[in-house]
């Protein structure tokens, strides 16, 4: 019991020297004190002597040496021999039996001592067993030899007769017995006393009572006549037993000496009787008594210490025990814990699971995951739908996954799929789509991302994805790219390029709608020179609205060439709408505008009027000539027209109600703020760009056509045209010429020879390079002083002539031109031409 | 014929008058080629092609009098090509040498079909 020995403070046996003070002075002085202790005991003790003067019944001194060897060590033994010798030699016969005397006195405790000290006494005397070596070793052993020696040299010293040796023999023996049964575990006591200091105030009133009842009964005994001695010892038990060894030996000690002296003086139950009676009484009380006392005190000691032990044992038991249980409550909870926090975890999980099952359910997103080191494919629920299945239905591996990929895209997916294994890092894959065929037959669109991972040692570890099912999506888009690219191929790749008239115009689509609208607008140039204008809005949206909306553009088109009014051209679409697009309705405005001339036609068929914006910023609008949509139920298809003209500097902004009808803004207002945000921006675009920020803030709830005109007056200096390679470009690029050589005062049969050499230049740059319907033929005209000079390019070769007309054009150029040269190379060919004129020459 | 150029044919006894109004050049000439030559009857001993309301003729205009030339020529048609003095289109004809093949006048003849048809130039 290692930990039991390590708390107990248990004291060391008495050891030799152990409190001898240090140095010689402080041991001298301790051997003085001693010697007089020793003997002060001794005479008073010699008082109670029973016989003669020196065998006393109680010899105290020897209970002083046996404590002194013990606790002082050895050393002492000088104070005690000359003590002996000194309270010995008065009472002897001779000096030399006193000196024997003293040396017995002296051996005697020095043997007892040395006696304890070898079986180990305690000198707290808390055991059995140290009681036992005091009585048996220290007190009644060690003791014969002083009474014997004592005895011996009363006898040899002829201080008593031989026949009574026995009798003092038996004195000294009990005395000196007496003396260390009594005073030793006193004075042994004193050190209890000194190490265990603070007594409870109870215990102290405890002590008192007892030490004062245990004296008063002790000289009421020892004056009464009656052999009543015996009544003390219920007062040692008490003080063993509350007190043990501090409460024990000074009660011995109490009891015993007054009974002492009871017996010295004759007292009480000593006053008759022999002296060997009163001799053999008083011994056997005080061996009583001592015995009682102090045996009782270390056993009732020894079993305190015992149940302390015990107690503390049980306590730290107890402690332990409490110690683990609360360990185990603490394990027990935290397992509880951890328990209810898996649980909770798990639970979320499950939520988790299930809701990223519904997202992906509503997306129509699959997961999956392929662990390569085991080959192992894991997928979701929904891709399980994705391929047509119920979810878990077959368990699924890549070859199976690969099986339901149509054999026309299988070669990619392996190939990526080889690719990816074989890059050694990990990355994402670009995504794919893919096809695949559900078990029911439907095919459906998938769409792949991925992403790869490897081991340190560069083997694909996992590989995992998502698909998604686009295939309403692609359907979708592809409607929509369809529309669109129809809208788009429906509007004008560019606007005409017109010598005289500026334009812009603008396509904004709506941001939410998906699908494309029905507006649109056109620009034509009139075979008469002239320019029709169009821009109208099919209702609804997509392809239906878009296809519509190319349908009415082409036979505008086609109307418009005619040169027909814009009224007629009208009244002919109404027809055509009413014919062969039923259910339809189109908004429309046809303007024809005349460059020489400024002036403007137009018939609006339920369209948003268009607006004129003066050369000073402002707007009004030209609501004449308005008729119901085309394909109004009930229209005649009369429809009038209203002429009017651009003013100087004045441009025209035609649009669709994209522009001005907002969500929650009429019609009316939306028109005063289009009419407000004019201005005469000179550049056309920045105007429409101008028109759109001011209109339209954030969201385009419905697609925007916008269209800006402005005639502008040729520059005498210059004229660039660009004309489509093609024939019917001819006659309206004739008709700009015309203007721009009648403003330079050319004389009418050189304007004619000019008109003539750039019309047959021309015919060769249409004719020559392109094939049908491609590529565009560049004028430049310039005039210096009286100089003309020409340059018609295209950005084709001239093909080799195919019959004589080529080369009579070229001889045509060389006849009425000055000077004509041809410059073919591998980006085209440029012809230039010049030619003086005399009149400029006269007017200059 | 588009709104381009026009034709106009006149038929007074045997002379057939083709009047070709407006302007001539590589949109319309092949489609004024063909009008003409269907608007000439086969019983017509002359054919008078005027061009006094002509505005423009380029090469291509000529290259369509060549033809109708040659093709009335081979149907024994007499044919001439009436050109006011003051025309601007005059300079073509004359650059091309038109006058080689087929009689080039100022003025409208005579109605006189017995006009011997002897400049042919196949």
């Amino acid at each position: 019991m290692g930990r039991e020995g390590r708390t107990r403070r248990e004291r060391p046996p008495a050891a030799a020297g152990r409190w001898s003070p240090n140095g010689w002075p402080g041991r001298l002085a301790s051997i003085l004190l001693l010697a007089a202790v020793y003997y002060m005991a001794a005479r008073l003790s010699l008082r109670l002597s029973l016989i003669e003067r020196n065998v006393t019944p109680l010899w105290p001194p020897t209970g002083i040496a046996v404590v002194a060897f013990l606790l002082l060590g050895r050393r002492v033994w000088p104070a005690i021999a000359v003590a002996a010798f000194v309270v010995n030699e008065p009472i002897s016969t001779s000096w030399l039996a006193a000196a024997a005397t003293a040396a017995g006195n002296t051996l005697a405790p020095f043997v007892a001592a040395e006696l304890l000290r070898a079986v180990g006494l305690r000198t707290e005397i808390d055991r059995l067993r140290d009681a036992v070596a005091i009585v048996f070793l220290a007190a009644l052993g060690s003791m014969l030899i002083s009474a014997s020696v004592g005895a011996g040299t009363l006898v040899a010293s002829g201080a008593i007769p031989g026949r009574q040796f026995l009798s003092a023999w038996a004195v000294w023996w009990t005395g000196d017995a007496m003396g260390v049964l009594v005073v030793a575990p006193f004075l042994l006591s004193l050190l209890l006393f000194r190490q265990r200091s603070g007594m409870s105030w109870a215990r102290r009133v405890e002590a008192a009572t007892l030490f004062a009842g245990l004296t008063v009964l002790s000289l009421a005994v020892a004056h009464s006549k009656l052999h009543l001695l015996f009544v003390v010892l219920p007062f040692m038990g008490w003080a063993a037993w509350r007190f043990q060894q501090r409460g024990a030996a000074p009660a011995a000690l109490l009891a015993s000496g007054i009974a002492t002296w009871a017996a010295a003086r004759g007292l009480g139950p000593f006053a008759q009787g022999t002296l060997f009676g009163k001799m053999l009484t008083l011994q056997a009380f005080n061996a009583t008594v001592a015995f009682t006392s102090f045996v009782f005190a270390a056993v009732v000691t020894e079993r305190l210490r015992a149940r302390e032990a015990l107690e503390r044992g049980a306590a730290e038991l107890e402690g332990r025990v409490r110690r683990r249980t609360s360990e185990l409550s603490e394990a027990n909870e935290h397992l509880r814990r951890e328990i209810a926090e898996r649980k909770d975890a798990e639970r979320r999980l499950r939520q988790r699971e299930g809701q990223l099952s519904e997202a992906q359910q509503m997306a129509r997103v699959g997961s999956w995951e392929w662990l390569m080191p085991d080959d192992r494919v894991a997928w979701s629920d929904e891709m399980y739908r994705i391929h047509g299945y119920a979810p878990r239905e077959f368990p699924v591996s890549l070859d199976r996954a690969i099986e339901l990929v149509v054999p026309e895209d299988l070669g990619g997916i392996r190939g990526r799929l080889a690719a990816a294994l074989a890059a050694g890092t990990d990355h994402d894959l670009a995504p794919v789509e893919y096809r695949i065929v559900r078990p029911d037959g439907a095919q459906r669109v998938l769409r792949a991302k991925s992403r790869v991972t490897f081991g340190p040692n560069g083997r694909p570890l996992r590989m995992v994805g998502t698909v998604q099912d686009v295939t309403e999506d692609k359907r979708a888009e592809r409607e929509h790219r369809i529309s669109e690219t129809l809208q788009r191929s429906l509007l004008p790749e560019r606007l005409p390029d017109i010598p005289g008239v500026l334009l812009a115009a603008r396509y904004v689509p709506a941001t939410a709608d998906v699908e494309v609208g029905g507006d649109w607008y056109d620009v034509v140039q009139l075979p008469n020179g002239e320019v029709g204008v169009a821009i109208g809005d099919v209702a609804g949206h997509g392809l239906r609205a878009a296809s519509t909306m190319g349908q009415l553009r082409m036979a505008l088109r086609a109307y418009a060439l005619e040169d027909l009014s814009p009224a007629a051209v009208l009244g002919r679409l109404h027809h055509l709408v009413e014919k062969l697009l039923p259910n339809e309705m189109a908004t429309l405005v046809y303007l024809v505008f005349d460059p020489e001339s400024g002036s403007i036609t137009f018939s609006n068929a339920g369209h948003p009027p268009p607006l004129m914006v003066g050369a000073d910023g402002r707007g009004s609008y030209l609501e004449e000539a308005l008729a119901p949509p085309l394909g109004a139920a009930g229209l005649a298809g009369e429809f009038v027209e209203w002429r009017s003209e651009i003013p100087p500097g004045g441009t025209l902004v035609l649009f669709t109600d994209g522009l001005v009808e907002r969500r929650g803004v009429s019609l009316r207002r939306g028109l005063a703020r289009l009419r407000e945000a004019a201005t005469a921006e000179p550049d056309l675009d920045a105007l429409c760009q101008g028109l759109l920020t001011a209109l339209v803030e954030g969201e385009v709830d419905d697609d925007i056509a916008l269209l800006a005109l402005r005639p502008v007056p040729l520059s005498r200096d210059r004229l660039h045209l660009r004309v489509p390679a093609e024939p019917q470009a001819l006659a309206p690029l004739r008709r700009t010429l015309r203007r721009w050589l009648g403003g330079i005062d050319a004389e009418p049969q050189e304007a004619h020879d000019i008109l003539v050499a750039c019309g047959e230049a021309c015919a060769n740059a249409i004719q020559h390079p392109y094939g049908a319907g491609e590529g565009f033929v560049d004028i430049d005209l310039s005039m210096r002083e009286d100089l003309v000079e020409i340059a018609v390019g295209d950005s084709g070769r001239w093909r080799p002539h195919s019959g004589t007309e080529g080369g009579r054009g070229l001889h045509v150029m060389e006849g009425l031109m000055d000077a004509v040269e041809v410059d073919s190379g591998p980006a085209g060919t440029v012809v230039r031409m010049r030619r003086r004129l005399r009149a400029g020459a006269t007017h200059e | 014929m588009s709104e381009l150029g026009r034709l106009e044919v006149n038929r007074d006894g045997g002379v057939c008058v083709l009047r070709i109004l407006g302007e001539v050049d590589m949109s319309n000439a092949s489609e004024l080629l063909a009008a003409v030559g269907a608007a000439v009857p086969n019983d017509v001993p002359c054919v008078v092609v005027d061009l006094a309301e002509t505005v423009y003729l380029d090469s291509a205009g000529v290259q369509v009098l060549f033809a109708l030339a040659g093709r009335l020529h081979a149907r024994r048609h007499q044919v001439s090509v009436v050109v006011p003095q003051d025309s601007p289109i005059r300079a073509v004809l004359e650059l091309t040498g038109l006058s080689t093949v087929v009689p080039v006048r100022a003025r409208m003849p005579p109605p006189d079909p017995t006009e011997p048809a002897g400049e042919l130039d196949p």
